[in-house]
């Protein structure tokens, strides 16, 4: 009897075990290195006391079961992988890159099989040609017509202190959470592709190839690489490089979508090498920006030597060799605290003529400050050098013109008027969801967005609307369209000719069936709160209710691309390129399935059997035929007359389907910085987005002990106010 | 008919709590407080407690609005009243209307009369005696709804902890054996359910089309769901002492079912341990769905609310400190009077009469 209580007892004890460690499990989310990637490091045993707790005794346990299962899931993958038979050698010669007796071009010596195969199987897309198949007649480009744009007084040095929001969670720059805010240290302030776009002029200048030229049938670009370009760990760059860039890219290991059909074979036709510094790539059509679009980056062979499934994990926490001058440093990385990159001292392209004296700063600390108001104090205090005071709190009221940092000196607050397409703020109408399916209804709800009020009293009249789908193109943007401007009158008019009569209690309008005009607006700025609760507001005199939902940005990204709003505020931010995008959001083709022409009837309405098509940026479901056609010839047009004229007709036609209410846009970046911090005459090329983005400020570190020495004292520096306005680059509408 | 008869033990502790003056009074503020928020509109809202037009008498406060064209104001949307008291009063046509001592409501944005864009700080000219928040809103109508609304959710929320705990606990305890032992294990697990993440995923979900009534009830199931094990506990201990005694035996022995036992017997005498936990759990909600807005996973916007005064507050603590000083305030002095009270049924109900707590 006794016994079998035990058991029972025994048995019940692992029940409850059972039980509390499947929910012990949820709490352990804290990031981990692989354990793969950092042999050398012992995980520290932890010591484990006498009289802890069952609990954590079980968290330990349920930890050990997890990795246990981890080592075998990954134990039985790295099987299957071995057990694929690919090692065989059946390849025959073509496209130059076997010679006769099988052996690989002396170009491609070093790549792996799988690789190999890769570029064999699809043959015409990788070829291999002799230096002597190089057409003779090349108008070489090198960019030598250009001006530079750096500043010649430029110091070297420093460190240069700036933040980020959350702490990455990879230090991949490719596939799952390598979108984050880090990347663009990583990549964007730090990476150089084939040909830079010049960022005071429509031309450009060199980056890894130090010439290049544009062939006859204006789909090619032929490259010479820079014979200086090496990668961060002292390997040149290789013409081969651009081949296992394709390989790389098109990779499903990568788990990266976006990139995978970036690169596609569809969009990237063919690659050939000439030699080993000597490359051409073939776009799939030709276009204006031809050379831009085809400037890629060069992916490291040596570095990957082949793709695998264990990708992800493997690559998780270290850098990719760069061809940029700063590096991220194993013991420099603080897990939930910072990063800090450091300047390589022999980066090959340090005294190139477009490079001398950008990048100046010898290391970037970016710390993880979470809230961003918390950040700006930390930026009074002087622990970060440069703040973004875009926005209007920021600079009327946190920082205002007689605050004590700016009147005597310390710090100076830049406005910088800059020519690029604003990011698009504008309210996107799903256009498939009731009532919002009604034209009328659309077009009042244009009517009832009070924008006005909202750049006049939230923004102080500092912000622009923004008039269509496309500003910021030059004259590819529609001349003379202007966004409807707020009027209770019309709004009202157009919900009645949409059966929106009568206004019921509360004031908003119903209909015969006793139907509220009530519409959700989705959006995951919680920073633009204000804007949203003032349109409400302000719709509410038009009869309609705006019902807010404010999500974590992910989550309303993924409910939009989903389509399961009725109406989402957003912003895209635009590519500087020459001419708008038309058919990611506005093509029928990423609104609904099946693709093309099928899903319309013969007068052209939409058939009832479509399917929605979720993942797209076709947040609108806009799905005309009309507009389809003119997207279709927009997107193979080449001359650049013809592409402005279909610009031209596609916005309109866009604003009359009214789909998009246009928010604002503003011809400025506007900055704080510590007086330590210096910038060229010009402050920055036109083009510039963000502060640091081409990395032409320097950090003068004799100033900052200076300046915190007169803090510490209570010395004024100056006696004007520091307040600097560059408007070289103003458009004056 | 049943007759409500209190137990002589309860009157005496009701009659001593009444003797703690602190908690005592503490209660009287706290509900009268309450009960002055359910009639917020009549003091604290932009439409007119009176209005007299052309002969006729208009009550605005409650029921369906009026459009400006009513009064001639041109407008089809709702009247807005300090203008037309601006208006009546340029005009002098024997017209008047009476507003009430705050003449803001807690969405309105007050634009339009100056040439503010935000932040007002107090005063008593623009009757924004609090001063405003960053979209011109008054921060006393927000404060004052945002009680209403936080407070009834906090009472809400007690009541159904409790009926859940109360149930839960009741079952467990009185069946007690394989049903406790079970029953329990089940509670154990579900009072691991992480329930922060829970909050973030469930609201995440909810559908935007839902009215402001049900989003916010939907969030009070949300918190009660994942809250009501805490007090499960208690009442399953106390049924568990309560049931061994004597007059339950006895009252077995003349028949009683079990559901007339629990809630006959058993429950009179278990009630006096909830009630001391009572006011704690009041002041619990309030910090919680507090603490929500905060984090801006609460109430949805532009409710009044009084985390996200916290939360504005914070952010622009140096150009608007009355927006912080006004929440946290207001926040301070619930609580405290909601702990005093607490302590006094604590003490109320305490069956020693002298006892020093260290």
């Amino acid at each position: 009897m006794n016994t079998v209580k035990k058991i029972n007892l025994h048995l019940f004890t692992l029940l409850v075990f059972f039980f509390l460690s499947l929910f012990v499990g949820c709490e352990d989310n804290t990031l981990k290195k692989p354990d793969s990637v950092n042999p050398g490091s012992q995980p520290k045993e932890k010591a484990r006391t006498m009289g802890e707790s069952d609990r954590e005794y079980i968290r330990e346990l349920a930890r050990e079961f997890a990795q246990e299962l981890r080592k075998e899931i990954g134990s039985s993958v790295g099987d299957v992988k071995a057990d694929q038979p690919s090692k065989e050698k059946t390849f025959t010669d073509f496209s130059g890159l076997l010679d006769e007796s099988g052996n690989p071009h002396p170009l491609l010596a070093h790549c792996s099989d799988s690789v190999l195969e890769f570029y064999l199987k699809h043959k015409d897309a990788f070829q291999i040609s002799s230096i002597n198949q190089l057409p003779k007649d090349l108008q070489w480009e090198d960019g030598s017509k250009e001006d530079k744009f750096a500043s010649p007084d430029a110091k070297r040095g420093g460190t240069w202190k700036t933040f980020m929001s959350d702490f990455p969670r990879t230090l991949r720059t490719i596939g799952p959470d390598a979108n984050g805010a880090f990347r663009r240290y990583l990549l964007d302030y730090n990476g150089v592709g084939l040909v830079m776009t010049h960022p005071n002029s429509d031309g450009y200048y060199p980056g890894l190839a130090e010439r290049w030229a544009l062939g006859k049938d204006g789909r090619t670009v032929y490259f010479q690489l820079d014979g200086d370009a090496r990668y961060s760990d002292g390997q040149p760059v290789r013409a081969s490089d651009f081949f296992f860039t394709f390989y790389f890219m098109r990779s499903k290991h990568l788990q990266a979508p976006w990139y995978n059909d970036f690169y596609g074979k569809d969009k990237f036709l063919k690659v050939t090498l000439f030699n080993k510094d000597t490359l051409s790539i073939t776009y799939h059509s030709s276009k204006p920006d031809l050379v831009e679009r085809i400037s890629i980056r060069s992916i490291p062979e040596h570095f990957y030597d082949e793709l695998g499934g264990d990708y992800l994990k493997k690559y998780q926490w270290v850098q990719e060799p760069t061809t940029g001058p700063y590096v991220v440093r194993k013991e420099d990385i603080k897990k939930g605290q910072s990063v800090t990159l450091t300047r390589l001292s022999n980066w090959w392209a340090d005294q190139k003529k477009f490079y001398r004296n950008r990048y100046n700063p010898d290391r970037i600390l970016v710390q993880v400050i979470r809230d961003p108001s918390k950040a700006f104090e930390v930026f009074l205090k002087g622990d970060l050098d440069m703040f973004s005071l875009s926005k209007t709190d920021y600079w009327y009221e946190k920082l205002p013109n007689d605050h004590q940092l700016v009147s005597e000196g310390y710090l100076t607050k830049v406005t910088f008027f800059n020519q690029v397409p604003p990011p698009s703020y504008a309210l996107r109408i799903n256009s498939s969801k009731p009532p919002l399916d009604d034209l009328n209804v659309r077009i009042g709800f244009h009517y009832a967005m009070n924008f006005d009020l909202v750049l006049q009293k939230i923004f102080r009249g500092d912000f622009e609307r923004m008039r269509t789908v496309a500003d910021g193109y030059g004259n590819r943007s529609h001349p003379t369209l202007q966004a409807r401007k707020f009027s209770v009158d019309l709004a009202t008019k157009f919900f009645a000719k949409a059966g929106y009569r009568d206004r019921g209690n509360d004031g908003i309008l119903i209909n015969d069936a006793g139907k509220r005009l009530s519409v959700e607006l989705l959006t995951g700025y919680k920073h633009l709160e204000d804007v949203l609760v003032v349109l409400r507001e302000e719709a509410k005199k038009a009869g309609l209710d705006l019902k807010l939902k404010i999500l974590e940005s992910t989550a309303a990204f993924k409910t939009a691309s989903e389509k399961n709003h009725q109406v989402v505020f957003s912003a895209f931010s635009s590519f500087v390129e020459l001419f708008p995008r038309f058919w990611e959001p506005y093509h029928s083709d990423n609104a609904y399935s099946p693709g093309g022409k099928e899903k319309f009837n013969a007068d052209g309405s939409l058939r009832s059997d479509i399917v929605v098509k979720t993942s797209t940026n076709n947040f609108t479901q806009t799905a005309v035929l009309e507009i389809d056609q003119l997207i279709d010839q927009y997107r193979v047009e080449e001359s650049l007359k013809e592409i402005t004229s279909l610009a031209h007709q596609l916005s309109k036609l866009i604003h009359d389907h009214a789909v998009y209410v246009p928010g604002w846009k503003k011809p400025w970046l506007r900055m704080g910085h510590w007086n330590w911090v210096a910038f060229p005459e010009d402050w920055g090329p036109c083009e510039t987005r963000d502060y640091a983005e081409f990395q032409v400020f320097w950090i003068d570190e004799d100033k900052r002990l200076v300046i915190n020495e007169a803090r510490k004292n209570g010395r004024k520096l100056a006696d004007q106010v520091g307040v600097r306005v560059y408007e070289k680059h103003r458009i004056n509408l | 008919m049943m007759r409500i008869t209190l137990n002589p033990l309860t009157l005496r502790k009701l009659q001593r709590f009444r003797s703690l003056r602190r908690g005592y009074w503490s209660f009287i503020l706290l509900l009268g407080a309450f009960f002055l928020s359910l009639c917020a509109e009549l003091v604290v809202n932009k439409r007119a407690l009176i209005v007299y037009y052309e002969g006729e008498y208009f009550f605005p406060s409650y029921g369906a609005q009026i459009p400006g064209d009513h009064f001639g104001l041109g407008y089809s949307y709702e009247t807005n009243y300090r203008e037309l008291k601006r208006v009546f009063h340029q005009r002098s046509e024997g017209n008047w209307l009476l507003l009430p001592p705050v003449p803001y409501d807690p969405y309105e944005m007050d634009y339009r009369e100056t040439d503010s864009t935000g932040f007002s700080p107090p005063s008593w000219e623009s009757r924004h005696l609090l001063g405003t928040d960053k979209t011109e809103r008054d921060v006393l109508a927000r404060l004052v709804y945002g009680f209403r609304i936080t407070f009834a959710f906090a009472l809400g929320y007690l009541f159904l902890t409790y009926l859940l705990a109360i149930v839960a606990g009741s079952v467990l305890g009185y069946f007690g054996g394989k049903v406790d032992m079970f029953g329990l294990r089940l509670v154990e697990v579900w009072s691991n359910v992480p329930f922060l993440y829970m909050v973030i995923i469930l609201v995440s979900v909810m559908p935007g089309w839902w009215g402001l009534t049900w989003q916010i009830s939907s969030l009070l199931l949300i918190m009660v769901l994942f809250s009501w094990t805490g007090m499960t506990y208690y009442v399953r201990s106390a049924i568990y002492k309560e049931k061994a005694k004597d007059y339950i035996a006895a009252a077995k022995v003349i028949g009683a079912g079990s559901g007339r036992i629990i809630l006959r017997h058993l429950l009179p005498n278990v009630i006096s341990t909830l009630v001391t936990f009572a006011p704690f759990t009041v002041a619990a909600a309030i910090s919680s769905i507090t603490a929500l807005d905060f984090l801006g996973y609460g109430l949805p916007a532009p409710t009044p609310s009084w985390g996200e005064l916290l939360k504005q507050g914070v952010d622009n603590l140096r150009i608007a400190p009355w927006i912080v000083s006004s929440a946290a305030g207001a926040l301070v002095l619930t609580l405290t009077l909601v702990t005093f009270v607490g302590e006094a049924i604590r003490e109320a109900f305490d069956p020693k009469k002298f006892s020093t707590y260290q």
